[in-house]
């Protein structure tokens, strides 16, 4: 099926073959199609073999990191002594990201269904499912199908709970989200220790992300060899992956493409490329808190872990914003800056302060009262903000600015020249 | 180097500590001050000001040696181009909201902000003209005022209500540079231990209302003391100021206080500064009071002591020094002698977070010295029998209701108008705790000393020399103790 | 003339069946203190914000602080502090549903509202508009959230069809 759109030929289509089918969302539907065969499987096998084949298949972290997710689930504690919790990760709020809200629409049986194959791998007793706040119609859908999934008892002696957000990105930071469900404010954690040793109220936690959750499944009954094979560049990406398309383009939307698929391809043969008479300018690839790429370099990216890298971005959660000739990237960095000056935490002081720093000097370079040095200063606080604090907040801030400045310097310093109409901000 | 020791080296001195060692102390054995502001080691590890940024070899970025714990081997670096980078940076964001009012803030001179940024900030803001923050001061309890300008948000104050007092009463609220320190409209930072975070608070956002505007830190002469406020024996610093006793901070024993001191104990200093002290010996000639030298008011004693025999009571101060108690009990050694000591109780106030640690409800130094002398809790008892002794030593008891046929020496800082000891024989005026030095043995029965903070007012002497020059002009220097 | 003046009582939020929709959701936690937000989400429900002393209600009914809860409060932007109007409006203005014209859809909003400002609610009491960061429907600019309903592709020229609609 697909949705908004109908599923494009090049699609590979494995978690979003339900997208758009009303009856997959409920319990009847889900089964008839398929669903929970892969659970009464996995509930079957010893937790390490189902991990086993997880890891065979070479599944990465769906929500940003891409870290190899059968690994992750190895550091969970060989003996279990105490209860071990899974945090499910649905705070998704990357701006340019929104894939993991179509799964839960659609298919949230497959959401349920990986969570308790993934409880059942790292011996977890308890599996909170961390909802953003803002994100009513995918609560209202995933409450009904807990409920359905809990009276038809599919989770054998797993208990499965959701748990709603209230309006912070910071939230889908993994220990922040932890933070979160204990009742406090979502400050991310120093680490270590790792959740693995110490999360979820202090106890052996794995977090992982919806759509590396709805992958499980799919794994689980097809085989490792099968979700390897799904492989079209590099053999560390293996399998589908989701990416969400919006911004200047055509067709925005979730499309479902093998890894290693040319960006370029999904821009203009998938998502029909930018609107008529207009040129495509620049692309953010991975949500917004990866570098810019110019469009000689997005043309030339392949969409996988290492292909992204390799042109000088990363390929995060695959929220991809496409930007025309029309945008103004100097506004449109700020309003990323703003962004994160907006969601930082309060924590760090490099974050805390640098965020807003740099949100208003980009507000002063709009305002035509930059100064010619005002570029260099943000570059040194976006040095400054890198690599530095206790998650990667602030170095998401910093990245749009720097590669904004290094790609397109020529836009910023026409409003530091006077040469174009200033714009007042805030 | 010692079994089980990890050894390492912080900017090329080696040094070896045990496992779990944070890289922040052991940088401080090898006399190596990280900056830093978050980091408190009486408080959990929050590794929020990032200011502690450290190189260490073979680690991929700047590591913060307040949350890093020593590893065998480790090569740690705080004097590198990057770390140092690091740090003018973190200085550089506390300051573009920091209003630079030092002229007109209690915490300069001892300001950790103002230290660092003197140490290796930059000489020039890059702020430029913006704005800014501002949020006017807030009331926050009894003895605390919030600048929040001026605050870093370092959360120390919101931990130690929250970790050590147990009293959650304080927030971080909202988030981002609109993040401030907050408290419930309903509530009062009133707990009895509440006035540490104005310790704490590394810059001048959290004051002390007592000490508002009274003293510029530089102008303080410091001297280790010892809280008189009750029995527990919290190390405390005198701040004086022109001979005036202005503050009382704690002083750091981790087996006694750690870094704390209660409010009570705080407060507890105005009475050092009284300007109604006895200044010279007095003497009764003709039934009347008259001041005198000491010669005199020594050589009375002596006549009266040599005069008499049978019973001698003496009446004391828990707050009186070991020294001067043992030298009471040894001047009136020919007598059969009682002594006792009566003890203001108050309300016990723990200090949740901190095992043995509290505001005892035994108001008082060092009752357990006292005891330990020989000194009894019977003080009615005492006070009766004082009535019929043949001599009765009243020792810094000014308020004692003392009655006797027999004579009655008097040694005092002050002399109220109807006092029982202005019935006196002889009064020779005495120090208080912050004007000589000398030992109280607290509850957990710990001998401590304390230091001279002051000069004494007008003749006075320390109780312990003024018994001395008794015991040694009557020859009891030898006798039994 | 100043005559309004608050002489009614605190109702307490948390008493009846309320309380017991909160029992429920204490079972899913291992300590009280981690109900937090789902106990917010319910006050913020009965009462439609959640005043200072809600905030002390909350924190009675879970042994929490006053203070605590007030710095939880205040680190979530979806809890009001203050009281809104009956359509509570995000409209997303981040960067993606920015270049897609979020703005206008914004304006449009505050002018057929009568909101006049953007954080500010309508004299008639019936509309607050707030601009809010991402709300994670970027493909379908621009998403609005009127109260719970999350909608889709709002553009200028629908605004005036949907606040017939709320109003």
């Amino acid at each position: 099926m697909g949705f908004p759109h109908k599923s494009h030929p090049k699609e590979t289509v494995v978690l979003s073959q339900y997208f758009g089918d009303a009856e997959a969302r409920t319990y009847k539907g889900w089964v008839k199609r398929g669903g929970y065969e892969a659970l009464a499987q996995a509930l079957k096998m010893e937790p390490n073999a189902v991990t086993d084949i997880v890891k065979e298949s070479g599944l990465r972290g769906r929500g940003g990191a891409g870290f190899p997710t059968g690994l992750k689930w190895t550091f969970m504690p060989k003996e279990k002594k105490k209860t071990h919790y899974l945090c499910v990760n649905a705070d998704e709020s990357e701006p340019g990201t929104f894939k993991d809200r179509e799964i839960m629409r659609w298919t949230p049986h497959a959401l349920l269904e990986g969570t308790a194959i993934a409880a059942h791998a790292i011996r977890a007793e308890i599996a909170y499912i961390y909802i953003r706040g803002e994100f009513t119609e995918p609560w209202t859908i995933m409450s009904r199908a807990l409920e359905e999934a809990n009276a038809a008892g599919v989770f054998g002696g797993i208990k499965v709970y959701l748990h709603r957000g209230a309006g912070a990105y910071i939230c889908g930071e993994e220990t922040a989200l932890m933070n979160s469900i204990e009742g406090k404010r979502g400050n991310p954690r120093i680490k270590p220790p790792f959740p693995a040793a110490a999360g979820l109220f202090g106890l052996p936690t794995t977090i992982n992300n919806v759509e590396t959750l709805a992958a499980v499944p799919h794994i689980i009954k097809r085989g490792a060899a099968w979700y390897k094979g799904l492989c079209l560049s590099n053999p560390k990406s293996t399998g589908t992956k989701l990416f969400s398309v919006c911004g200047h383009v055509q067709r925005p939307g979730n499309y479902e493409l093998t890894m290693g698929f040319p960006l370029k391809a999904l821009l203009y043969d998938i998502c029909g490329g930018p609107p008529q008479g207009r040129t495509l300018k620049a692309c953010i690839p991975g949500g917004s808190s990866v570098p810019i790429l110019t469009r000689e370099e997005t043309e030339a990216t392949l969409l996988d872990y290492e292909g992204v890298v390799a042109t000088g971005s990363m390929l995060g959660s695959g929220g991809v914003i496409v930007f025309d000739d029309s945008a103004d990237m100097v506004y449109q960095i700020m309003r990323l800056a703003k962004f994160y000056a907006h969601e930082s935490c309060a924590q760090c002081t490099q974050c805390r302060e640098g965020t807003a720093w740099t949100t208003k000097i980009m507000e002063r370079i709009l305002a035509g009262q930059g100064k010619t040095k005002d570029l260099d200063l943000l570059l040194d606080l976006s040095e400054n903000m890198t690599g530095k604090t206790i998650c990667v907040l602030s170095d998401s801030c910093a990245a749009p600015i720097v590669s904004g400045i290094k790609k397109f310097r020529g836009e910023f310093e026409a409003y530091l020249a006077g040469k174009r109409q200033p714009v007042m901000v805030g | 180097m010692a079994d089980g020791m990890i050894n390492l080296t912080i900017d090329g001195a080696p040094v070896s500590v045990p496992p779990g060692t944070l890289v922040i102390e052991a940088a401080k054995q090898a006399g190596v001050l990280v900056p830093h502001y978050c980091y408190h080691p009486g408080l959990p590890v929050a590794g929020v000001c990032r200011m502690c940024l450290v190189e260490i070899e073979k680690a991929p970025k700047l590591a913060i040696a307040c949350a890093t714990t020593v590893t065998e081997g480790m090569v740690v670096k705080t004097q590198t181009a990057p770390a140092k980078d690091a740090r003018q940076g973190v200085l550089e964001f506390l300051l573009i909201n920091h209003p630079l009012d030092c002229p007109i803030c209690d915490q300069a001179g001892e300001c950790e902000l103002q230290d660092f940024v003197f140490q290796e900030g930059r000489a020039r803001t890059r702020y430029g003209e913006f704005a800014k923050r501002f949020n006017p001061v807030e009331d926050f309890g009894p003895d605390v005022l919030y600048v929040p300008n001026r605050c870093i948000l370092c959360t120390r104050c919101v931990r130690f209500m929250e970790d050590v007092a147990k009293e959650p009463v304080l927030n971080v609220s909202e988030r981002g540079d609109r993040a401030f320190i907050g408290i419930h409209p309903e509530a009062r930072l009133d707990h009895p231990w509440a006035g540490n975070v104005v310790d704490l608070c590394p810059v001048g956002s959290l004051l002390s209302k007592d000490f508002l505007h009274k003293a510029r830190a530089w102008e303080l002469d410091k001297t280790a003391s010892i809280c008189t406020g009750c029995s527990q024996g919290c190390n405390i610093t005198l701040d004086t100021r022109d001979e005036v006793v202005v503050r009382v901070r704690p002083r750091p024993n981790l087996e006694v206080n750690r870094y704390f001191i209660c409010d009570h104990g705080r407060m507890h200093y105005k009475w050092m500064n009284r300007g109604d002290r006895i200044e010279a010996p007095l003497v009764r000639r003709d039934g009347e009071l008259k001041a005198t030298d000491w010669d005199e008011a020594l050589a009375r004693v002596q006549a009266i002591l040599r005069g008499a025999s049978g019973k001698a009571v003496a009446l004391v101060s828990a707050g009186a020094s070991s020294e001067a108690l043992a030298l009471v009990k040894r001047l009136l050694s020919g007598f059969s002698w009682t002594g006792a000591f009566q003890i203001v109780m108050g309300e016990e106030a723990p200090l949740a977070g901190v095992p043995n640690l509290a505001l005892r409800a035994e108001r008082a130094p060092n009752a357990k010295g006292a005891e330990n002398l020989g000194y009894t809790r019977e003080y009615t008892q005492a006070l009766a029998a004082a009535t019929t002794a043949a001599v009765v030593l009243v020792l810094d008891d000014a308020d004692c209701a003392v009655e006797t046929n027999g004579a009655l020496i008097y040694l005092g800082t002050v002399l109220g108008d109807n006092a029982a000891c202005r019935r006196a024989d002889v009064i020779l005026p005495i120090t208080n705790v912050a004007e000589e030095e000398g030992t109280f043995t607290n509850r957990d029965g710990r001998d401590q000393r304390y230091d001279q903070a002051k000069p004494a007012p007008g003749m006075a002497q320390p109780a312990a020399w003024i018994l001395g020059e008794l015991i040694s002009a009557m020859g009891l220097a030898g006798a039994p103790r | 003339m100043s005559t309004v003046h608050n002489t009614t009582e605190y109702q307490p939020v948390f008493v009846g069946k309320v309380m017991d929709e909160l029992q429920t959701v204490l079972q899913r936690y291992p300590n009280k203190q981690a109900a937090l937000l789902p106990a917010l989400w319910i006050a913020q429900r009965e009462h439609g914000w959640i005043s200072d002393l809600i905030m002390a209600e909350v924190a009675e009914v879970l042994g929490l602080t006053p203070a605590y809860v007030k710095g939880v409060v205040t680190f979530y932007t979806m809890y009001h502090q203050h009281p809104v109007g009956k359509n509570f409006v995000q409209v997303c203005t981040t960067s993606p549903c920015n270049i897609c014209g979020a703005e206008d859809v914004l304006k449009a909003l505050l002018s057929h509202t009568g909101a006049g400002d953007a954080g500010a609610t309508s004299p008639d009491g019936k509309w607050t508009i707030v601009e809010v960061e991402c709300l994670g429907a970027c493909g379908f600019a621009t998403p609005i959230l009127i109260n719970d309903d999350f909608i889709e592709s709002v553009t200028p020229e629908r605004v005036a069809e949907l606040v017939r609609k709320y109003r």
